[in-house]
């Protein structure tokens, strides 16, 4: 690691090129993302202001706000202390069998929220599946630690895979150096390797700290009073617009101040190798006899997280007649309607911004990167509100300027807005894996791409875009993963006659046809498990690499073109 | 690339498909109801009218949200409510135009003196009990004095967080008043009821033996019965004395939205939901009871004239009260 200083020389051509590629990106999203905001701000204006400092101060908010601290700090100290050795063990242990576990740490993103948390109701308490197999009665997990459970099950995979990209391309040879200089293994671990993953955590936990902030479905499940269970009490029991803008600006307001620490803590930070020469894979730790305990751990982990939600959808689908296929496979072909161009627009407009915040860090460039957050942090309901008041207000003056005849919307309840909200909204879950693997790609690469005469744009998409690869990757799963369970926002802003299989989940379940709704759920389950395999068989050359010296296959790529060797189809290559 | 055309001949499918479809009108509905259950009566009218309905089904609350923020640029004709609170909201925030007397005349009960919506079905509160451990003549007249029979300690199921629940409460409050609620709570928790999540496993547990009588809604049990026809006797209905505030009727309806009013699909939708082929439908489909007499309903529902007199005669609209029922629900630590 160096200490913090001036930023490297030879890449400032390239740099405000960025800002130039990077300018249309963050006009979407800014505005994206303000657009919410400012309508939040216009409706809570309408308050009677003597009123709001009462609503606002009122005892029963400090409780929220107390509940929902200690349920985010809980889940992320219970998700990190699952995360870590997991990330661990797949990457620098000698353990058998790590794809198989890499891909089982994963797969609770497949599963939604609401789903684990019904799946550990429906399993336990005296009328529990559970008890009525084998007549053992587990207490119904409820309250705190209901929510505390199934929220951690459910978001530590986020952890994880931030963790374990980090992990991977992590510089052995920093830790090698520590160790040389006489750390003992241990020491290493917390002085060099821990604070490697700086980064990656921290992106991760801003990622479970809102996710826990905004979450509904479990913690109505599990009744446990957060700000956004409070939220949706106050609009569906008094339907109030006005106050519920209050309660979506407080939520807002604890994401910011959890935003402003995140990047305090961030200043300055580098971690990246600076030396000359290619990274190579680390020296695997010998388990011995210890990967018998771990595995069985870890079954029993899977088993909870995983095995039993699917069980118990599973079980459910066979308990009541099939829903009719074609409608489940009408509801398969929206979700991926919506999902999948989300899951590609979001990487594609979060790269310029965290490009640009990580290589020219300035307090603009940061806040800018910062801002994608808050469209993740805005509760759902005001999100859709919004959009609609914007959406509707553009089809309007559409009409005025006699661009629009007649009354078809051109952008108001169509697929199109759908999948823009998604984009802003989930475009936090983009930042992080690809920020972090910004963090660790050199830029010394890129700057001796540049010295060799390619342009920003070229040296770029030959040398950097290579490195981030998992990174972009991994932005992609996490935005479709995440479409594909998305339910507020889809019902409210979805076409007419559009449904998506959470819609069809929450259609049945709500009549409390659990065995109709259950193939619905199964679905998004499978659809996500394939997705999840296919995406960590796509970087399967890292993660099989070969312990040694010899220099992994993705690193090859990153070495700078030899002089000459110019890609003619980009026409940007010099003349040797 | 190949993704992006096939999203974009999709879409354009889409709107040509649409366009095609419009002979006959079109008609934008935004239904509260599931699409479970209204989705083949949507299919009947469009058939029988040749109107386009284009649907939009989410939770009651979200569409009022959602009118509101659209205003005079909504483009939906009619609000199809799972609730009456949210039929009141609707109206209160000036959403609804009036409906003609001849269509506000032809439901038996539960009209809003406001005439801007009408009831469309209607199900009921009720109290399920095991026939194995309770016999019907030791059970009280009025749900107020359920709380009396200290035998059943220990043996009571509720819901305390389900809607429908919520709902019966904010009734009581409007009959008797916030005190005598909340006496009822905490003489009913002195019984040491068992909460459920939802009403199905309560049915279950009912059936199992796990308590004896429930508080619950009259279309769970018909359906615990029709899937479990060899025991389906083990579980029944009871209903309180007519009137009594446990029956308490829990209606849907429907209303004309402003931009509904010139769309002469909009009315011809809101009268096919009071014709007999809805009215039966809804009763045979979801086990709901209708509000138009005349209708011809299976032998598991009891006959409509009956059932109309259960419920307690109070204005409906009031149940969107509930901001006051979940306070005093919080107060005996029920929510």
């Amino acid at each position: 690691m160096t200490p913090a200083g001036s930023s490297p020389d030879g890449a400032r051509g390239g740099l405000s090129a960025a800002w130039k590629w990077g300018a249309i990106p963050a006009a979407a999203v800014v505005s994206g993302v303000f657009a919410p905001i400012l309508y939040l701000v216009l409706r809570a204006a309408e308050a009677d202001p003597s009123e709001v400092l009462q609503f606002v101060f009122r005892p029963r908010h400090f409780w929220l706000l107390w509940n929902t601290l200690v349920l985010s700090v809980g889940v992320l100290v219970v998700g990190a202390l699952i995360a870590t050795p997991l990330a661990w063990l797949t990457t620098r242990s000698d353990l058998p069998g790590k794809p198989i576990l890499t891909v089982l740490a994963v797969l609770p993103l497949a599963i939604p929220g609401y789903v684990m948390a019904y799946a550990l109701l429906a399993l336990t308490g005296p009328t529990g599946v559970v008890a009525q197999f084998t007549g053992l009665v587990i207490p119904r997990p409820s309250g705190y630690t209901g929510a505390l459970i199934a929220l951690s099950l459910y978001l530590y995979p986020y952890l994880f895979l931030n963790l374990q990209a980090a992990l991977r391309a992590a510089d052995p040879s920093i830790e090698e150096s520590a160790r040389a200089l006489g750390c003992n293994a241990w020491g290493a671990f917390f002085r060099v390797t821990l604070p490697q993953l700086r980064p990656a955590m921290q992106s991760a936990s801003l990622m479970v700290l809102l996710h826990v902030l905004s979450d509904f479905g479990v913690v109505s499940l599990m009744r446990y009073e957060t700000f956004s269970y409070a939220l949706y009490l106050l609009t569906t029991t008094s339907f109030d617009r006005v106050y519920s803008s209050w309660v979506a600006l407080i939520m807002l307001a604890m994401a910011a101040a959890i935003l402003v620490a995140e990047a305090r803590l961030l200043r300055g930070l580098r971690v990246h190798r600076t030396a000359r020469g290619t990274p190579r894979s680390g020296q695997m730790a010998e388990l011995g006899f210890w990967w018998g305990p771990i595995w069985a751990a870890l079954v029993v982990l899977a088993m909870v997280a995983v095995v039993l939600p699917v069980v118990a959808i599973t079980y459910w689908t066979t308990q009541g007649p099939l829903s009719e296929w074609r409608e489940l496979l009408r509801a398969l072909g929206a979700s991926l309607q919506a999902s999948i161009p989300a899951a590609v627009l979001a990487p594609v407009l979060a790269l310029p911004l965290v490009y640009v915040s990580v290589r020219q860090p300035s307090r603009v460039s940061r806040f800018m990167e910062r801002i994608a957050y808050f469209g993740y942090a805005t509760p759902p309901l005001a999100f859709g509100l919004a959009v609609t008041f914007f959406a509707i207000g553009f089809e309007q003056l559409l009409a005025r300027l006699g661009i629009k005849q007649g009354a078809t919307p051109w952008l108001y309840q169509t697929l199109l807005m759908l999948v823009l909200a998604y984009t802003i909204h989930f475009m936090a879950e983009a930042v992080g894996p690809i920020r972090a693997a910004l963090y660790q790609a050199p830029p010394r690469l890129s700057e001796s791409a540049r010295a060799l005469g390619y342009g920003p744009m070229a040296s770029f998409l030959r040398v950097t875009l290579p490195l981030i690869r998992p990174g972009l990757l991994a932005a992609v799963a996490l935005v479709f993963l995440s479409a594909m369970k998305e339910l507020p926002l889809t019902l409210m802003l979805a076409p007419n006659d559009f449904q998506t299989l959470a819609m069809g989940v929450w259609d049945k379940t709500r009549e409390a046809l659990f065995a109709e709704a259950a193939p619905f759920a199964l679905l998004i389950v499978a659809v996500s498990f394939c997705f999840v395999v296919v995406l960590l068989t796509a970087e399967r050359p890292q993660v099989a690499a070969a312990p040694g010296p010899a220099a992994a296959p993705e690193r090859e790529a990153a070495t700078p073109p030899a002089e000459g060797d110019g890609d003619a189809s980009l026409g940007l290559a010099p003349a040797s | 690339m190949r993704l992006l055309h096939v999203l974009a001949v999709a879409m354009s499918l889409c709107v040509v498909t649409h366009a095609l479809a419009q002979q006959g009108g079109t008609l934008t509905l935004y239904s509260g109801r599931s699409k479970t259950l209204v989705e083949p009566l949507i299919q009947q009218f469009e058939e029988a009218s040749g109107v386009d309905v284009q649907v939009r089904f989410g939770p009651d609350a979200q569409h009022i949200a959602t009118l509101q923020e659209e205003g005079a640029a909504s483009p939906a004709d009619v609000f199809w409510a799972n609730t009456a609170g949210a039929l009141a909201a609707a109206s209160n925030a000036g959403l609804l135009t009036k409906l003609p007397q001849d269509v506000l005349d032809k439901p038996a009960a539960f009209v809003p003196s406001s005439g801007l919506w009408t009831p469309v079905t209607t199900r009921f509160r009720v109290l399920a009990f095991n026939t194995r451990a309770v016999k019907e003549s030791d059970l009280p007249e009025s749900v107020l004095d359920l709380p009396k029979l200290t035998q059943l300690k220990g043996r009571i199921g509720w819901t305390p967080t389900y809607s429908s629940f919520q709902d019966f409460i904010t009734a009581m409050r409007i009959e008797h008043g916030d005190a005598k609620a909340k006496e009822w709570l905490r003489a009913m928790q002195a019984l040491e009821p068992k909460a459920y999540p939802s009403n199905p496993p309560m049915i279950e547990a009912l059936a199992a033996g796990e308590v004896d009588v429930v508080l619950t809604n009259h279309y769970y049990i018909i359906r615990w019965r029709a899937a479990h026809e060899a025991q389906k006797d083990t579980v029944q209905a009871y209903h309180f004395a007519p009137d009594d505030v446990g029956n308490l009727a829990l209606v849907t309806g429907a209303g004309v939205l402003r931009r509904g009013g010139q769309n002469p699909a909009a009315m011809r939708f809101v009268e096919f939901l009071l014709s007999k082929q809805a009215q039966e439908f809804a009763a045979e489909r979801g086990h709901e009871y209708p509000v138009v007499p005349g209708a011809t309903l299976p032998d598991r529902l009891m006959p409509l004239d009956a059932a109309l007199k259960l419920g307690p005669d109070l204005d409906l609209e009031r149940l969107r009260e509930l901001e006051g029922t979940l306070t005093l629900l919080r107060e005996v630590g029920l929510q």
